[in-house]
């Protein structure tokens, strides 16, 4: 640590790409009042903070030139179209929402929309004709306190926003499809979602992304979560851009008393990534449970980071975050425990297990734990190896061949956090993520 | 206003229970003005009588200084620090006026604080299998065993001393492990480091007793920058020990030092440190501000490097032993108990850079956190994409007494090879109300109750020192802990 200060020539730049002053006159025209000022407001901050160079803590492994954003265009809000012919798997859920390159479109496939048990609805509409609900909301509770650069840039600069609530006691029955399909039109995709679940409801999200591997895409997302007592929630990510893709995501949730998060992220698409999920388990007797799986293999960059903040006594966090590197990959795992004054009786747990597959992959893990409460209990564990040697020896021993053996062990290895994946065609996706990399 | 002054005095007595070496000796003294500029980088190299190199030396690092801004990356919250405010020379006179060739004696009052803190300095009553370099504030006033290290051909003086007695091997070796480049503070240390100890264990020499320094600052606002330099040739062996200690005063002072350890193939060096800085009262007013690089480089096969410390004392902690493993089959070990208590912030840990084949790492380190304090793990253990079959076992655990502590832990790990197998584990907990309730329950009161579990959680690091050390260094925590647990 002490050849670190290598003096920082500080960037001056603030505008990041195509975000410019010209480009936020041009975003959210005539809408209500209250998103014009949060959109203001985020331009302001945006505008005021510099860059992210390489020199920033949060950006030494991920140098942000790494993402091509001159290369697009802000892009104009999408508009809403009518919802196109079933998609595959769409009969797994009340609420379909593909998002494309031309508009996004909202599918009540059971009507559970138009039967109350849950609102899909773009944020514009939403602060119209829903403004109490929503307005305690806007303000970014979520968000850690210190402003990030494109948690700015997505307010400001936002051109698909979604506001979805389960009422309080309502169990959604088969959850919600939120599925982004871009083909690389050059617009930048600006995604900034709302998660509300009412007291004691319930409900599951499943979040897909995809686009061909020879599409250049750029996403840049913010999501908020926020569960009310006692609510519990299944929040699947399955990240699948193609390797022309570069995405940039911060997603946080609000857990309250007795509330509970399931989330798990599968990370296998884009070029490079830079991702921050977190957790704030806020209330007491709330739960949160995330668990991720990751694999880089050609010149693929993941870095991610995750925060289990525990703002109240009597909170409880699990974490699980397993991944593979291969040739020239690279991932980078940052995971960061916070027990914030006074919350006692905390449990909170955080594994990263990373395979290094190949000489000149690259994993990097750093796990850490900020404590500043006493009575509690929070630890961590991290290990980066290979392929046990001896299971693979033993497999062989019993007639498998070398590559079946390997498959095999990696099956075991991702089906820790797979197994746990509610839609059977996701777990099988996983499956074929890993035998396709492997060269099976 | 008599009732004023006995109130002083029992507070003064009081705290004179938690810091035993807070006294402050009335020494004549030989010093540089405040300030730091190229003058008195010359200064002090007149003062040490150097060799030209070195001064050129000092001052490009001086230049470099120049050019660098205080690292704040830490989690460390302090005041700006003024280095003009500082003086870099102070040494007892006699003593300075030795080094211009008279034999001086020995000033008393220097004799007798080193005394009070219990290290005879005197040849007839050195102790018995530790040779002994007392450094007080700027030079090295004396050094014992000298006859029996120069049978097995040891060098071991101060590092002053060396450079005028060998300067072949000191202009070899000083600044091939921490460059002046490093970093601010140790670029600093390069520029006006006035003492510190050197040793040299020839091919295959076991060194026959352990070597040790035992550091006081005196002088009011000096700062210490003590540069340490200890090469086992190959096959050889060495057991390095260091004490630490400083008066109490209102006013915060600068240390920072720099260690460079260079083990050749098959050489081993163990190096130990009880740190015990004076670390301010209760409110956090005064204290040193221990600022230090230390860095091991095993040069040859199957070198072995082994750093423990016990980091109980200094307001302000920022210290990283590291081992550069860069030789096929070397070892790098660091075993750490980091203790603080009222207002002392310490930001301390490792690194373990792998580069040579079939290098192994442990890394331990057990940090206890009471009252206000904040104590900090920040780690790297990094395998190099040629390093193959590297090995890394790194245990962190964080004890809090408190509920107003913090403690956080930051390791870094990066693996570029796919042969490396890296560990890493940490728990952070309270005192484990079980252990207490059981032990209570054999009739022991609860400070010892939790003296006892306290010790067996630093038991893994403690097994690593001398005896004598382990001893003081249990004796050390018992007397941090007292008070802290309500």
């Amino acid at each position: 640590m002490s050849t670190i200060d290598l003096a920082p020539e500080r960037a001056v730049d603030t505008v990041v790409g195509p975000f410019d002053e010209e480009a936020f006159n041009a975003c959210g025209k005539g809408e209500p009042s209250l998103l014009r000022a949060k959109r203001e407001q985020g331009f302001h901050v945006y505008k005021n903070l510099p860059a992210p160079t390489s020199f920033d803590e949060e950006w030494r492994r991920t140098n942000p030139r790494l993402f091509p954003f001159a290369d697009f265009r802000a892009g104009g809000a999408l508009p809403r179209i009518e919802p196109d012919d079933p998609g595959e798997h769409d009969e797994d859920f009340d609420v379909v929402v593909n998002v494309g390159n031309d508009g996004y479109s909202i599918n009540d496939r059971t009507g559970a929309i138009r039967g109350g048990q849950v609102m899909v609805l773009p944020l514009a509409e939403a602060s119209e004709s829903c403004a109490d609900l929503i307005e305690p909301y806007l303000n970014g509770q979520a968000l850690p306190s210190d402003w990030d650069k494109f948690v700015a840039l997505n307010d400001a600069f936002w051109n698909f926003g979604l506001f979805i609530y389960v009422p309080p006691g309502v169990e959604l029955e088969k959850g919600i499809h939120l599925k982004y399909s871009m083909s690389g039109d050059g617009n930048a995709l600006v995604p900034q979602v709302l998660i509300v679940l009412g007291e004691q409801s319930q409900a599951s999200i499943l979040e897909s992304m995809s686009s061909p591997d020879d599409a250049s895409c750029l996403s840049i997302a913010t999501k908020e979560i926020y569960l009310q007592p006692a609510a519990r929630l299944t929040f699947v990510t399955n990240q699948e851009w193609g390797r022309g893709a570069c995405q940039i995501a911060n997603d946080m949730a609000m857990v309250d008393s007795d509330a509970q998060i399931d989330w798990i992220t599968l990370n296998f698409g884009t070029g490079v990534s830079k991702l921050k999920l977190g957790c704030d388990v806020c209330g007491s007797g709330a739960c949160a449970e995330l668990d991720g799986l990751f694999f880089c293999n050609e010149k693929q960059h993941i870095d991610q980071k995750t925060l289990q903040i525990h703002s109240a006594p009597h909170t409880y966090s699990r974490l699980l975050y397993k991944g593979a590197v291969q040739d020239e990959g690279h991932s980078v795992y940052q995971g960061v425990i916070q027990a914030r004054p006074g919350a006692v009786k905390v449990d909170a747990y955080q594994t990263n297990n990373n395979l290094v597959l190949s000489n000149g992959a690259k994993a990097d893990t750093i796990p850490g734990l900020l404590i500043d409460a006493d009575d509690l209990k929070c630890s961590h564990g991290a290990t980066i190896g290979n392929l046990d040697p001896d299971q693979v020896f033993y497999m062989r021993s019993r007639g498998l061949a070398e590559v079946d053996a390997r498959r095999l062990l990696m099956r075991g290895f991702y089906d820790e956090v797979a197994d746990r994946i509610p839609y059977a065609w996701v777990r099988d996706q996983v499956h074929r993520h890993v035998d396709a990399r492997l060269g099976v | 206003m008599e009732d004023d002054m006995a109130d002083i005095d029992t507070e003064n007595k009081l705290v004179d229970n938690e810091y035993k070496y807070g006294f402050v000796s009335d020494v004549e003294v030989d010093e540089a003005p405040k300030g730091l500029n190229e003058d008195i980088i010359r200064f002090i190299s007149e003062k040490k009588g150097e060799p030209e190199w070195m001064l050129e030396w000092r001052m490009k690092a001086y230049q470099w200084w120049l050019t660098k801004d205080e690292p704040r990356w830490a989690l460390l919250d302090y005041p700006e620090i003024d280095y003009q405010d500082i003086r870099y020379y102070s040494a007892p006179k006699q003593m300075s006026e030795r080094f211009k060739g008279e034999d001086g004696e020995l000033d008393p009052e220097v004799k007798r604080a080193f005394e009070k803190l219990g290290i005879p300095v005197e040849e007839q009553e050195r102790l018995q299998g530790v040779a002994v370099d007392a450094v007080f504030d700027s030079v090295s006033v004396a050094t014992t065993h000298r006859e029996v290290l120069e049978e097995h051909g040891i060098i071991f003086c101060s590092i002053s001393e060396a450079m005028r007695e060998h300067p072949d091997l000191v202009r070899k070796y000083l600044g091939s492990v921490v460059p002046y480049t490093d970093n601010f503070f140790a670029s600093l240390n390069s520029a006006v480091f006035t003492d510190g100890s050197f040793a040299y264990i020839p091919p295959g020499v076991r060194c026959p007793v352990e070597l040790s320094t035992y550091f006081r600052i005196n002088a009011m606002d000096t700062g210490q920058f003590e540069r340490t330099l200890i090469v086992a040739d190959k096959g050889s062996y060495v057991s390095y020990l260091e004490g630490c200690t400083a008066p109490m005063r209102d006013t915060n002072q600068l240390h920072a030092a720099v260690v460079e350890l260079i083990a050749l193939d098959d050489a081993q060096i163990k190096y130990a440190t009880i740190q015990n800085w004076y670390a301010g009262n209760a409110e956090g007013v005064g204290g040193i501000y221990n600022f230090v690089t230390k860095r091991g480089h095993c040069r040859g096969r199957n070198a072995k490097i082994s750093w423990t410390q016990v980091e109980a004392g200094a307001a302000i902690t920022w210290k990283y032993p590291s081992c550069i493993l860069q030789g096929d089959g070397s070892t790098g070990e660091f075993y750490s108990v980091a203790i603080t208590n009222n207002r002392m912030q310490a930001d301390t840990g490792t690194k373990m850079i792998h580069i040579g084949n079939n290098t192994k790492s442990t890394i331990v380190s057990k940090g206890i956190s009471a009252d206000q304090s904040k104590n900090t793990y920040r780690g790297m253990v990094q395998i190099m994409p040629t390093a193959e079959n590297c090995r890394n076992y790194s245990i962190c655990d964080s004890m809090l007494v408190g509920s107003e502590c913090s403690a956080n832990t930051v390791p870094y790990i990066e693996a570029e090879n796919s042969s490396a197998i890296v560990e890493h584990e940490a728990t952070t907990s309270r005192i484990n109300e079980d252990q207490l309730f059981y032990i209570r329950s054999r009739g022991i009161d609860e400070e010892s109750a939790i003296n006892l579990v306290v010790n067996g959680f630093c038991k893994e690091v403690f097994k690593q020192l001398p005896m004598e050390f382990a001893v003081e260094a249990t004796k050390l925590l018992e007397m941090k802990l007292e008070g802290s647990i309500g």
